[in-house]
């Protein structure tokens, strides 16, 4: 991979990846070196990525962050959720449903698997890719994560 | 997908985006380097690992030689014929190999700044 291939790379998919860190992490600095991490191992087992299109690397990706916030977890590096500060215009229905909140309620499978499901858009086959975990535990975790937030948003217009 | 679902996708995308609007990404140039020096490293790890086997190797036989050197001088129907001199001799040159293959390894082991 040359340098100008993996700066294509890195403009398409280290955003995704930034936020998707950051809200399982709920720590900016944290989200920093781990997306740091990411693409440095990315580049390192070049062989390992070799012939995979655009999509696959992006999987491949979220599959290394994955990772290395299960390393963090494991080694009992993680701290408890911060709520990251955000900034600009947010649509209006977000006003309405605290997300950050309901974030900070969930473990962090659960961010990871309504992130990927929601804001990625990804079906239970790639989340499976993504995470390393089975099909049918997608599927049965995802739900769980998906009425536990619903539960939590119950006050509000979303359920 | 329900109408709550939607409403879900929507609320979960409109924090993302809010999320993304204040978070600069750090520069790709920085982490090539990092990533070019990491691979560097591992080339020269990988390339130093049969020397430093051969090393362990070397140590272990070093001690072995040593022992049986020992073992051949201390034996008592050959105590007589070695001497306490001959005794120091062997002594001397067992530590002296153990000691020469101990240095080996930790000096080469040393960073080279």
């Amino acid at each position: 991979m040359s340098e100008l291939e993996f700066q294509r790379v890195y403009d398409a998919t280290a955003g995704p990846i930034l936020g998707y860190l950051v809200a399982v992490t709920g720590r900016r600095e944290v989200a920093d070196d781990l997306l740091q991490e990411t693409f440095c191992r990315l580049l390192v087992h070049r062989k390992a990525r070799a012939g995979l299109d655009a999509q696959e690397t992006r999987r491949y990706l979220f599959r290394i962050a994955t990772n290395l916030l299960r390393d963090r977890w494991r080694s009992g590096e993680d701290r408890p959720f911060a709520e990251p500060a955000e900034a600009g215009a947010l649509p209006s229905l977000e006003s309405t449903i605290d997300i950050r909140a309901m974030l900070k309620h969930l473990k962090s499978r659960e961010r990871e698997l309504l992130w990927l499901a929601y804001v990625e858009g990804m079906d239970h086959a790639e989340i499976a890719a993504a995470t390393g975990l089975g099909r049918l535990s997608v599927r049965t975790l995802l739900f769980r994560a998906r009425n536990k937030a619903k539960r939590f948003l119950g006050q509000g217009e979303l359920v | 997908m329900s109408h709550q679902d939607e409403q879900f996708r929507q609320a979960m995308r409109g924090y993302a985006a809010g999320l993304l609007e204040c978070q600069p990404l750090p520069p790709a140039s920085v982490i090539w380097l990092r990533a070019e020096r990491r691979r560097r490293r591992l080339a020269i790890e990988r390339a130093e690992r049969p020397l430093r086997i051969m090393q362990a190797v070397g140590l272990v036989c070093a001690v072995f030689a040593a022992v049986w050197m020992l073992y051949r001088a201390g034996t008592l129907n050959q105590l007589s014929t070695v001497g306490s001199r001959g005794l120091i001799w062997v002594v001397a040159g067992a530590m002296l190999m153990i000691g020469g293959c101990w240095t080996l390894v930790v000096v080469s082991r040393r960073p080279l700044s």
